[in-house]
This record gives C-alpha cells, structure tokens and sequence, in this order.
C-alpha cells in the first residue's frame, strides 16, 4: 500500500465527523441537483422528450379509403423515416357511458394491433390493448391516481362496447381504439396514416412540405386531411407553460445552494487540515503526495454521497415530475435523463476536487513550518475594530465573544451567508407562491360558491372534479329553470344564487363567435368584483366584463365594445372591466341575463342547460345544503365546490415545499460545517474560555449566537430576493396561463408573515449550529489544550 | 519596584460572595488531594497521589515528562476527574460538582496560567485580561478599567492595545497572568509558566510569580524547570510514574492571611 494511500486512509478515519459532513452535505446537494437539474430539463422541453419518447407523428394524415389502396399508402415513403398504418378509422356518435360529461359529438375511432409501433408509441396505463371484437380502449390522460372513475362500457353509434383499457396518445391520434378486425366490421371510410420524417421539421410550412412530397405520387384528392405535430405542441406548450417559472427558479436555486455549500464544506476541510499537511511535508511527503492525499480525502466521501445523491435524487424527482405533469400527458415523457445522472455521479464529485484543489495548491505552495505554524501560531487579529466595539457592548460576554465569531473567517462568514440567504429566499418565494395560490383559489370559491347545482338531463350522472358519478337511475328534474332557481333560494342557509348559462354567439367583427356567459340573481354580489384585473364591475346590461384570457385571445381592451348578433338582433356591449377567469370552464364574457332575452326573447331554457351557483350564509354547512338539494330534488345534482385546489395548486404547493425543505435542510447543513470547521479551529480559545469559567451553557450561547448573526443576515438579505422572485415569477406564470391575476393576489407580504420569514434565517442557522454547540460544549479541556 | 507594587488580592464584596465554598485562611487546605488515581485506558497517569496546599503556599510539582505533573493541575482546576480518590479545593469535594459548577468553580477560585499563553488572537491584550471578569457578569468599564490596572502594575500597560501576535513571549505570558488574576483567584495554577519562553522573557516570569508568591498568592506550578522552583516555590514535590518520589520545604516567606 503505497504511503499516500495510507495517509489518506488514515486521514479519513481520524476526521470522521467532517468525512461524515462532507458525504452528507454531497448526498444532499448532489440530490438536490439531480432534482434541480432535472426539474430544469423537464421544463425546457417537455413536450420534445415526450414526443421523442412516444416517437410522435410529425404528420397525422387521413386518407379517403376509397381513392387510395394500402399498398400504395405503403408504397408513398418519400422523405419518410418511420411511419405506421394504414389504420382504418370510423367517426362514431357516444351515446353513453364513458368519461362523465363528455362532451356530445363524434369520436375518432381507430382500428390497431397494438399499441407500439414505430410510430406513435401510446402510453397504455391502464388495462390492456383490445385483442377481440366488442372490446375498446379509450383516449384519455393518465388519472389513475385522483379517484378518475373508470367506466366499464361506453356505446357509441349505439353498438355497445366494453372498455378493456386507457391509452394516451400525446398527439391525439384517436379517441378510442378497437382491434382492426372491430374495425372492419364498421367499414371504415377513412384511413390514418403516421409520419415520422427526417430532415426539418420545425416549421408548419416544413411539415406541409414533407407531406407533399409523401403524396406526390398518391392519387389527387387521396388525402382528405392532415395535421402537423406542431398544433399539438402548441397545445401543450400552453397548459404547460405556467408550471415552468416556478420549475425553472427552484431549479435555478437548487443549483446555486449546492455549487456553494460544497465549495464552502471541502475548501474548508482542506483549510482545517493545513497543520496536518505541514506535518507531512515535514515526514518527507513531496507537495504533490500531499495534494493527492488531501483530494482523496475529500473525495472518499464526496464519491459515496455523490452516488447515493444521485440515486435519492432520482428517486426524488420521479414523484415531483409525475405529480407536475400528471394530467398533461406527459408522463412516460419526462424521466431523470442519463446525462443527468452523469451530472450527480461525475459532475459532482469533480466540483469537490475543484473546490479542495484550491486550498490544496495553495497548501502545496506553503512550506512545512508554515503550514504546522498556521494550526498554532497565533495570527493576526481580523475584524479587530468590530471585536473591539462588540468587547465593549453591554451584552452577555458569551454573545459578544459569539458575535465576534464571524468576523475571524471572513470567506467563510460569506459562504454560509449565502447560503443561509438561498435557504431563506426559497422559503420566503415558496411561502409566498402558496399564500397566492391559496388567495387565487379564495377569490374563486367567494366568486363561484360553495355549491354547484347542474340539473341532470336525464341521461346521465354529474360528477364534480374527482368525484365519482352519483349512483342510480338518472333522474329529470320537472322543475323549470325559474322554479330551480326559486327552489335553491328557499333551502335553509342559501345566501346568494346565481343563474348561468353559456352560449356561443357571434360577435360583429369577430371571425370566431364569443363564448358569451350570460347571469341572474346575485352574481354582482358573490365575489367576481374581487377578481378584476383591470378597470370596473359592470353597472348595467349594456356592460361586459372580460376574463383576461379571452381579453389577450381576442386583442381587447378596457373601453371597447363587443356586439353580439343572433337571429338579426344586436347587442353592443361595452367592456368596462377585466377579471382573473370567471367561472369555470371555457372563459366566456358576463353578459346580464336581459341581454339573452334580448337576443332570443322566444327561447326556453331547460334546467339542464343551465348551472346555479350558490353561495351559503356563514353558518351555513355546505353538505347539509347539497343533500337537501338532492333530497328535494334528485334530478337536481349538487356539488360541494369548497375547498377544492385545483391540481395545479395541489402541484405547485407540493413541490414547492419539497424543495423549500430540501434546500432548507442543504443550507442548514452548510451551517453545520461551518460550525463544525469554526469549533476545530477554535478548540484552542474554546478550552481556555472554559479553563477560566465559561459555562457549558454560555459555550453553547456562544457558538449560537455566532450562526445566529450569520442567519439574521442571511434572512434579512433573503427576504427581498425570495419578495422580488415571487413579484417576478407569479406574473410571469400568469403570463404563461395566459391570465391576468389581481393585485390583491400579490399582497402577500403582510406584517405577520415577514416577521415569520424574519426567523427563518435563524431557524435554519441555530438547526445547523445546535449539533456541533452541544459538542463544543463538551469538548474536554485537558485534552484539548494539552494537544495544542 | 517590583512589577506587582500596590496588587493585593484583598478581598472584596465581588470575591466574597461565592456560591460555594468556605472563604480560605492559612489554617485550611486550600487543596487536598487523598488517594488519587486516574487513568487513560491502560496507562495509568496517577497512583495514589495524596498532597495538601496550604494557603499562601507557592508549590512546586517537578518531575519527567508523563511523570503526571499536568494530570494533577487538571485535576485541581477540575479539567479533569479523578479514576478514584477525592480533589478538594477550597473545603470544596470537586468531584459532586457538575460541569456547569466546576465552570464556576474555576471562574471564582482558579486562575490558570498555559505554557502556550492561549490568548484569543482576535481581542487586544486589555480585551483578554477583562474576558475573565467580563465572564462572571462585570460590565465592560470596569472590567477593562481593571484590567488596566493590572496591565499596569505587570509593567505591560502600553501594550494593552496590542494584539497577541504583535506581543513578544514574555508580554504574552504577562497578559495570561493578569488574565489569571482578574478575577482575584485563591489558588494560581501554572502549567510550565516558562516553558515556551526564552531565558530574558523567563526571568521576567519567575520575578512575577516570585511576587505574587511574596504578597500571599497560593501557587502550584507545575515545571520541569529546577530553577523556576527553587526560586520562586516554597515546597518542591517530585513525581515519577504518578507517585510522589520526594518532597522538599524550602526557605522561604509567605504573607499569611493575605491569599484569601
């Protein structure tokens, strides 16, 4: 065993507390970079990796069944790398059963084998593939883990067919899928046909351009429609564009607070050990042993904790990325890349021979009695004006002496309070997010009620969100709109009710009709004045406000006007005020129920096409009012709508606390090191303060209150980074979600909770601190001053 | 004029108040060792050491290196705890006492001198010597206020400013015992006083020690020094193999009364 081996083993088991300190704190930031990392990479391009992964179609195309044969649909390859089909496809009606309210119209059908291929890869995560007639899989996004009630049978065109499993098609291939035998017996007029191409595909006019060179030598008329994979990115690309500021900044911070807490823990370590390396210098060791021996100190440690990081990291971000982008399709897309583990196993441990290589040159460079002196000599004092003036304060000599502390290693103090900084600026935005998440979802719930009233039209259940349907024979309510609505304001604890219904209509000047949300009862008073954005509540039925989304959507602006035309008559609605998103659903724009009747003054509204929005008193319970809606009325469905977070909210929340915690944890264990390498380095001034009576207790106020200035500065420069984050990140992820959010939304930093993330930075020093305080205080006099 | 003209550790309203222990006179031990053994594993550091410090006694403890002269003054400053036998000092049995009591303890009763000095770098001279006094609750005036005096009366008041890095051996090892003193200890505790000094700086010290010894301070210092002990001790105690080999009463003077 060669004699540089041996001094490192030896060094290693002699530091066991800061071997220990230096694989936890690697464990810890290497985990919180595979999560950072991966978080980061998972929000640059989610849906090219789940694209890439599913091997999507760059171009769905359907083709005439009757003007082009398989073979020749075979034959066509030109510019084409992969493809899959022909797959015959049917358009059927639903008629029941299924996804509870699905939404009335033809389902795209597609006959396949199975569900791989070169193309179109389909993420079968429920159930199995259809292999037999009478059997479907349907379309739909992985919800296995909310309570998504899965039907057994669904009936479309009035064939009854039994549901075998769930499949997601990222692209949207089909609706639904049965074997291509099941297929042939509903004599497909159309057929699909998957392209993957190669060369560039970035552009629609660059995927329009590989088509037509597919179908060049096709029929004329063959191809009846096409559809780039960019609509579906699109798509995408905007639900999921509101996760990816909260995404990109815990992952941006999760980095940075790694990248310095190992460079403060290693470089210390080298620092701590100079004496240790004067002395080997003196045994004969040449600089270079030296150095080698001290980065394979550092990096026994530091290669166990960056792989156990990786592998926790991993297993970290698997749930926060499932969580993130359940309900977006986009699972079996989103994974911890390979390069990110290259990152944990290889970057890591290469950033702490970095940072020991520092220190260790410089120990290179020292000669063998400077560097046994620099454990022992006494140095020159640092900060000595300060020491001086704290000498003289009126404080407990232990906290003064405590006080001192950081100002002796200076870098040090630096590292640790940025450190301390990034825990509490995390904290701070995280706390911030959830309390304006938590506002968006109160000034919902005020706005829409607590309860949700849908009248059943007969044939089926309603569901609210996670809910699985009501049980029974489907029931018709006798009761008329008007009498709805009478019966809802008479039941014990209603407050406010409110009469909706939403229409499209089609709007001068406009090439799209409006989707138009027309309101009765007491729907100014319920609460959606608390979600404007932008300018007034309506004061009258020529008035309009505008949800934010559909503002930005259609270029309008506070003071225009919209008119609306149906049936040779005209309203002209002046648009006086913005609000966050209204009810939920598809934005629409508020309209007073007089503009309907304005509009169609002979029609009449059945119950089922309407919703009524109750809100209760403030005594009033919210189950026992839905029950008594249902009791007096069972075609009348009621739904409890308080308290629920959206998924989104759920998700945010969620991850946000994780990381909140994890990177709280990293930076408290930057504290830790610090106090451990403070503790060694003063072992000397620890046992003489005791030798001349200071207290186990004032010992452990001492060590303390040093950390705690570094926490109270760290907090106090923390505070405003974590308040600018949230200021900039909020509205950047509304910008995303393509609304607007009202100011009260942001109003978050209210006294009482500055003055909670005051502490934070003290908390998070003193949890760090208190281990090795408690150490020091029991640190053996005659032993250490009989060592020194 | 000796370096310690006009310092008497008379007592005081601080000093008397105490929260354990009888005030000591001449006629009491001011420490009492009976049968102590301590050991380190296998090694055995003491064996049955037995041994009585008058006050106003200047001892010293000679003997080779790991002979056990150091396990002893830990012993007696409560750095340490016996395998076995009992440490009295001061009336007081050392070993009921807890951490927290014998930081007390020492605070009040001990003042430690170190071969090494063990000042904090980071503090000026005047800021390591008021540190003791600052410890027990003493304001910073008047703890700086005294801790000047004494600077001054161990000739080292221009450098009160200084740095501990900027000191010379000696001056350090000046700034340690006014440190020790702050507090007006009953028994001064020497760990190889001149050990790290050079024969100038270790004169200067043995005069000290000879001072405080002439004005009634108790001493124990422990040294391989012959010449540090014949001069300023007035009993020499020798070791080996942590027994007590031999035991010499030299002619010398102490101020009775005035070490309390």
């Amino acid at each position: 065993m060669s004699a540089v081996w041996r001094a490192s083993r030896a060094a290693v088991r002699r530091r066991r507390v800061q071997t220990f300190v230096i694989g936890l704190v690697v464990l810890m930031s290497t985990m919180t970079v595979v999560i950072g990392l991966t978080l980061l990479e998972a929000s640059s391009a989610p849906f090219d990796r789940a694209f890439a992964q599913q091997r999507g179609p760059h171009a769905i195309a359907v083709y005439d069944a009757s003007a082009v044969t398989g073979a020749q649909l075979a034959a066509a390859k030109t510019g084409v790398a992969a493809s899959a089909g022909p797959f015959g496809t049917a358009t059927l009606e639903w008629t029941a059963g299924g996804e509870p309210r699905r939404a009335d119209g033809p389902m795209t059908i597609v006959g396949r084998a199975d569900p791989n291929g070169p193309v179109d890869r389909l993420n079968l995560w429920r159930g199995r593939w259809a292999s037999a007639p009478g059997e479907i899989v349907l379309a739909s996004q992985d919800h296995s883990g909310d309570g998504f009630p899965v039907v057994d049978s669904i009936t479309l065109s009035g064939v009854a067919y039994r549901v075998v499993g769930w499949a997601y098609s990222l692209s949207g291939t089909a609706d639904g899928w049965v074997t291509p035998a099941q297929m042939e017996t509903l004599r497909p007029t159309s057929v699909q046909m998957l392209y993957r191409f190669a060369g560039d595909v970035s552009t629609r006019a660059a995927v329009q351009a590989r088509l037509d060179a597919v179908t060049a030598g096709l029929p004329a008329n063959a191809l009846s429609a096409a559809e780039p994979y960019l609509v579906a990115k699109e798509q995408i690309a905007a639900d999921i564009g509101v996760f990816l500021p909260f995404l990109a900044t815990f992952g941006v911070l999760a980095l940075i607070v790694a990248v310095v807490i190992v460079g403060n823990v290693v470089s210390g370590a080298v620092v701590s050990g100079l004496r240790q390396i004067g002395i080997l210098k003196s045994l004969g060791f040449t600089p270079r042993q030296v150095v080698t021996v001290y980065l394979v100190m550092v990096s026994v440690p530091a290669v166990v904790g960056a792989v156990l990081g990786t592998v926790a990291g991993s297993l970290g971000a698997q749930p926060l990325l499932e969580e993130g982008f359940e309900g977006l399709g986009l699972e079996a897309g989103i994974r911890v890349s390979l390069w990110t583990w290259g990152v944990g196993l290889l970057g890591v441990p290469a950033l702490v021979a970095l940072a020991a290589f520092v220190p260790a040159v410089r120990a290179h460079r020292l000669s063998a009695a400077e560097a046994i002196s620099a454990g022992s000599a006494p140095r020159r004092g640092r900060g000595t004006r300060a020491q001086r003036w704290l000498a003289g304060l009126r404080l407990p000599r232990s906290v003064s002496l405590g006080l001192g502390v950081p100002l002796s290693r200076p870098g040090r103090t630096a590292f640790t309070v940025v450190a301390v900084l990034l825990g509490v600026t995390t904290v701070t935005f995280a706390s911030g997010l959830a309390d304006s998440l938590e506002r968006i979802a109160t000034v919902q719930e005020k706005a829409s009620g607590q309860v949700l009233v849908i009248p059943s039209d007969g044939k089926s259940r309603i569901a609210g969100p996670r809910d699985v349907p009501p049980t029974g024979e489907p029931a018709k309510t006798t009761r008329t709109d008007a009498e709805v609505e009478q019966l809802l304001r008479g039941l014990p604890d209603a407050a406010r009710v409110s009469a909706v219904r939403g229409t499209t209509v089609p709007a001068v000047g406009q090439t799209e009709p409006v989707r138009v949300l027309y309101f009765r009862g007491d729907f100014a008073s319920m609460g959606y004045r608390d979600e404007l954005t932008a300018g007034r509540w309506m004061s009258g039925p020529d008035e309009t406000v505008v949800p934010s989304e559909l503002m930005k959507e259609r270029r309008l602006a506070v003071g225009d006007t919209i008119t609306l035309e149906l049936g040779g008559r005209r309203a002209a609605l002046t648009i006086v005020g913005e609000v966050m998103d209204g009810p939920s659903g598809q934005p629409g724009i508020f309209a007073d129920w007089s503009v309907f009747t304005s509009l169609e003054p002979d029609r009449v509204v059945a119950p089922h096409e309407m919703e009524y929005q109750v809100q209760l008193k403030p005594t009033g319970n919210v189950a026992a009012y839905a029950d008594a809606v249902r009791a007096a009325d069972p075609g009348l469905d009621a739904l409890d709508m308080s308290e629920r977070r959206s998924d989104f909210q759920y998700i945010v929340v969620g991850f946000s606390s994780t990381l909140s915690l994890l990177l709280a944890a990293v930076a408290a264990l930057g504290v830790f090191n610090t106090v451990v390498l403070n503790v060694r380095e003063r072992r000397r001034d620890l046992g003489m303060l005791k030798s001349i009576g200071m207290t186990p207790r004032q010992v452990v106020a001492m060590v303390l209150t040093s950390m705690a200035a570094v926490g109270v500065v760290g907090g106090l420069l923390g505070i405003p980074v974590g308040v600018l984050a949230h200021g900039y990140i909020m509205p950047a992820a509304a910008d995303a979600a393509q609304v607007s959010i009202p100011q009260s939304v942001m109003d978050v930093w209210q006294a009482p909770m500055l003055l909670a993330l005051a502490f934070a930075g003290v908390v998070i020093a003193m949890l760090g601190a208190l281990l090795p305080a408690r150490g020091a205080a029991r640190l053996r006099i005659a032993e250490v001053l009989h060592n020194e | 004029m000796t370096a310690t003209q006009g310092y008497i550790p008379r007592p005081t309203s601080r000093n008397r108040v105490r929260p354990y222990g009888a005030v000591m006179t001449t006629d009491t031990d001011v420490v009492h060792l009976t049968d102590v053994r301590k050991e380190y594993g296998d090694t055995t550091a003491l064996n049955g050491v037995t041994l009585s410090v008058r006050a106003g006694e200047a001892v010293a403890v000679m003997g080779p290196s790991g002979c056990g002269k150091s396990t002893m003054l830990n012993m007696i400053a409560g750095l340490d705890r016996p395998t076995s036998g009992t440490v009295r000092v001061g009336g007081e049995d050392l070993g009921r006492l807890n951490e927290t009591k014998l930081a007390l303890f020492r605070r009040h009763r001990i003042g430690m001198i170190f071969q090494f000095f063990n000042l904090l770098d980071d503090l000026p001279a005047l800021d390591n010597v008021a540190l003791a006094a600052q410890l027990t609750g003493t304001k910073a005036g008047p703890a700086r206020r005294r801790a000047t005096e004494l600077l001054d009366e161990l000739g080292i008041a221009d450098r009160r400013n200084a740095f501990p890095a900027t000191l010379s051996g000696g001056e350090r090892q000046r700034v340690a015992v006014a440190r020790a003193l702050m507090n007006r200890p009953a028994l001064l505790l020497a760990d190889e006083p001149t050990g790290a000094l050079d024969s100038s700086a270790g004169e200067q010290v043995m005069d000290l020690l000879l001072d405080l010894h002439q004005i009634g301070q108790t001493l124990l210092i422990v040294t391989h020094d012959e010449r540090l002990a014949t001069r300023c001790a007035s009993r020499v105690i020798e070791l080996a193999d942590g027994r007590i080999t031999r035991e010499r009463t030299l002619e010398r003077t102490s101020v009775s009364g005035a070490g309390a």
